[in-house]
């Protein structure tokens, strides 16, 4: 056996050579993961099934329920009021509950093949929140579809203005939820976590029930918050969670990056 | 010949831990040796191996590895080791191949590719190579779960080996493996050793594991107990034995205490001695029925150094 170990080159990387550049290892170490988690999900019927079931929850039956009791009298789409709500609080709860597959990998030893790796932690929690943020897309396209059949539509503006920040507000649930992975070492506790912190704030951030001028200090600064802020656009309605003038989109995007930078940091930290 | 591994002064206090795990130790394992680390458990085995690999912050002394600081070249240091872990980390919800190519990834061995047909050809033929010489060819594209204990095993090995480390940690790499996986496993290892020069760092509790390694250290109470060959190790330990017994066994320990023999006689007769056998078998007279030379193992020079350094905690 030790003939045939040297003669098929045991040991030797023949012409399998490593990377020097150190940003490309850094972007194929981010694709890797982000490839990881794609193909995870996509081997996963029940999540696949859940991510497509939640919108139809949490936009048909939820939202139409709200629709109903909520929408006279209101002087705005009540709709369209929701939809980017729900489009938001999708993304920022899809993407947070994506993360918490980080315990998954502490359970099961696989998180120790990552740490142990020379690529930087940064690396491999961008590449983690990306491929949760992929499974947010997915749900996202779901409750856009879900509102389509329910008659409810946005202006295209906003759409695309959502569309453009999207990755912003995965990276920033993404980088929330790295606070709690820091601390908690058990799926059962993590699952529990994720909910406790991504529910209140839904419901604090006037993300589906408008709140006219009574938003709770410690919801204005929580990231859910920050996401809204950015997203909504023009109509009445939406004036109930926004300044009377909004600022431009760079800024908003601005407010985005401050509150990941800090979720992120100490989050990374933590792990 | 140059050091690959180097551990100076070497402590690890735990918050609030009243005494350190590890205590102050120091050794070296040369450039290609195999090099055993054994002790009982609680010992200090796995905290010394996470330091060693960079994932446990040391609290004083000095570690180089493949020539690296730990602390100010860490970057380095992950790029020389492979690490086999005592609890198998693989992802099992992807393929044999699939973990793989994640790891060669990480290790900036080459760019990833969705499939493995879309994989440079080198990394291809390699694991290829590396899969038929293991016998796991044909799992390679199974999902990690349905595989058995021994194939992950195995496929560990391959995806430590993928991008060719210095050094390869295997902390307690047989747990849990039937003793034909166990075999099939260390004479992989051993041909990676002889083909490639890869200087191994093993941490066992089958001390039979460790029987043809270079250098042999046992640690316990944090503290090393004795860091030598294994058979310097055996010889300054333990007297050999003569398994011997006679129809008229009266007549036989008659005759050994006449020669003033230290013997023990419960079952058998063993008697105790240094040096060759050839001196002590001539003196004997007596017709002997039954005649065995005991040859210690590095399992009794093991407990009997662990038992003269304190003993072992329950």
């Amino acid at each position: 056996m030790s003939e045939m170990a040297a003669a098929k080159g045991v040991g030797r990387s023949a012409a399998l050579v490593r990377k020097k550049s150190r940003t490309q290892r850094e972007i194929n170490t981010i694709i890797a993961i982000f490839a990881r988690e794609v193909t995870v999900f996509m081997k996963s019927p029940g999540t696949i099934i859940m991510s497509l079931a939640m919108p139809i929850v949490m936009m048909g039956m939820i939202g139409g329920n709200l629709m109903e009791n909520m929408a006279g009298g209101l002087g705005f789409s009540f709709g369209s009021f929701m939809l980017v709500g729900m489009l938001v609080n999708m993304l920022f709860m899809t993407t947070t509950m994506g993360m918490s597959s980080l315990v998954d990998d502490h359970e099961t030893d696989f998180n120790q093949e990552m740490l142990v790796s020379p690529v930087s932690r940064y690396s491999l929690v961008i590449g983690k929140i990306l491929g949760a943020s992929f499974v947010a897309i997915v749900s996202m396209a779901g409750t856009l579809i879900v509102g389509l059949f329910m008659g409810i539509t946005l202006p295209a503006r906003q759409l695309l203005l959502i569309l453009a920040l999207s990755p912003l507000m995965c990276l920033s649930g993404g980088a929330m939820s790295m606070i709690i992975i820091g601390l908690i070492k058990s799926k059962k506790a993590a699952n529990m976590a994720v909910s406790l912190i991504t529910m209140p704030q839904m419901f604090l951030s006037g993300a589906i029930i408008p709140i006219n001028n009574s938003i709770p200090r410690p919801a204005k600064i929580s990231p859910v918050f920050a996401c809204l802020f950015a997203a909504r656009v023009g109509s009445s309605g939406q004036r109930a969670t926004r300044p009377a003038s909004l600022p431009r989109l760079s800024e908003r995007q601005k407010s985005i990056a401050n509150t990941e930078k800090i979720l992120a940091g100490r989050g990374i930290a933590g792990y | 010949m140059n050091a690959a591994i180097e551990v100076k002064n070497l402590v690890k206090k735990y918050n609030r831990a009243i005494s350190p795990s590890v205590d102050d130790i120091s050794f070296s394992v040369g450039e290609g040796e195999f090099f055993a680390f054994l002790g009982p458990n609680g010992a200090g085995k796995t905290t010394t191996i996470s330091i060693l690999t960079t994932t446990l912050a040391k609290t004083g002394g000095g570690v180089r590895i493949a020539g690296f600081d730990i602390d100010k070249q860490a970057r380095q240091v992950r790029e020389k080791v492979g690490i086999i872990f005592q609890k198998p980390s693989l992802d099992t919800q992807l393929t044999a191949e699939q973990n793989i190519r994640f790891h060669a990834c990480l290790y900036g061995m080459c760019g990833y590719r969705p499939t493995f047909r879309m994989m440079p050809a080198a990394y291809r033929s390699r694991v290829l190579d590396l899969a038929e010489i293991v016998g796991i060819k044909d799992a390679l594209f199974k999902p990690v779960k349905k595989l058995s204990g021994g194939m992950q095993r195995k496929l560990e090995i391959i995806r430590s080996l993928i991008h060719t480390p210095d050094v390869l940690f295997l902390d307690e790499p047989t747990q849990g493996l039937d003793a034909v996986s166990r075999r099939g496993l260390w004479e992989y290892i051993d041909d990676v050793r002889r083909g490639s020069g890869t200087t191994i760092f093993l941490t066992t509790h089958y001390i039979d594991e460790a029987e043809n390694v270079d250098k042999v250290c046992v640690i316990n109470h944090g503290r090393i107990a004795a860091c030598c060959s294994p058979e310097v190790m055996k010889q300054s330990l333990l007297r050999q034995e003569l398994i011997i017994d006679a129809d008229d066994r009266s007549a036989l320990l008659a005759e050994l205490d006449s020669l003033g023999m230290a013997y023990a006689a419960n079952g058998r007769v063993t008697v105790l001695f240094k040096g060759s056998a050839q001196d002590v078998i001539p003196r004997i007279q007596t017709r002997l029925s039954t005649l065995r030379i005991h040859e210690p193992s590095l399992e009794d020079a093991y407990v009997e150094f662990l038992n003269k350094t304190g003993g072992v905690e329950q």
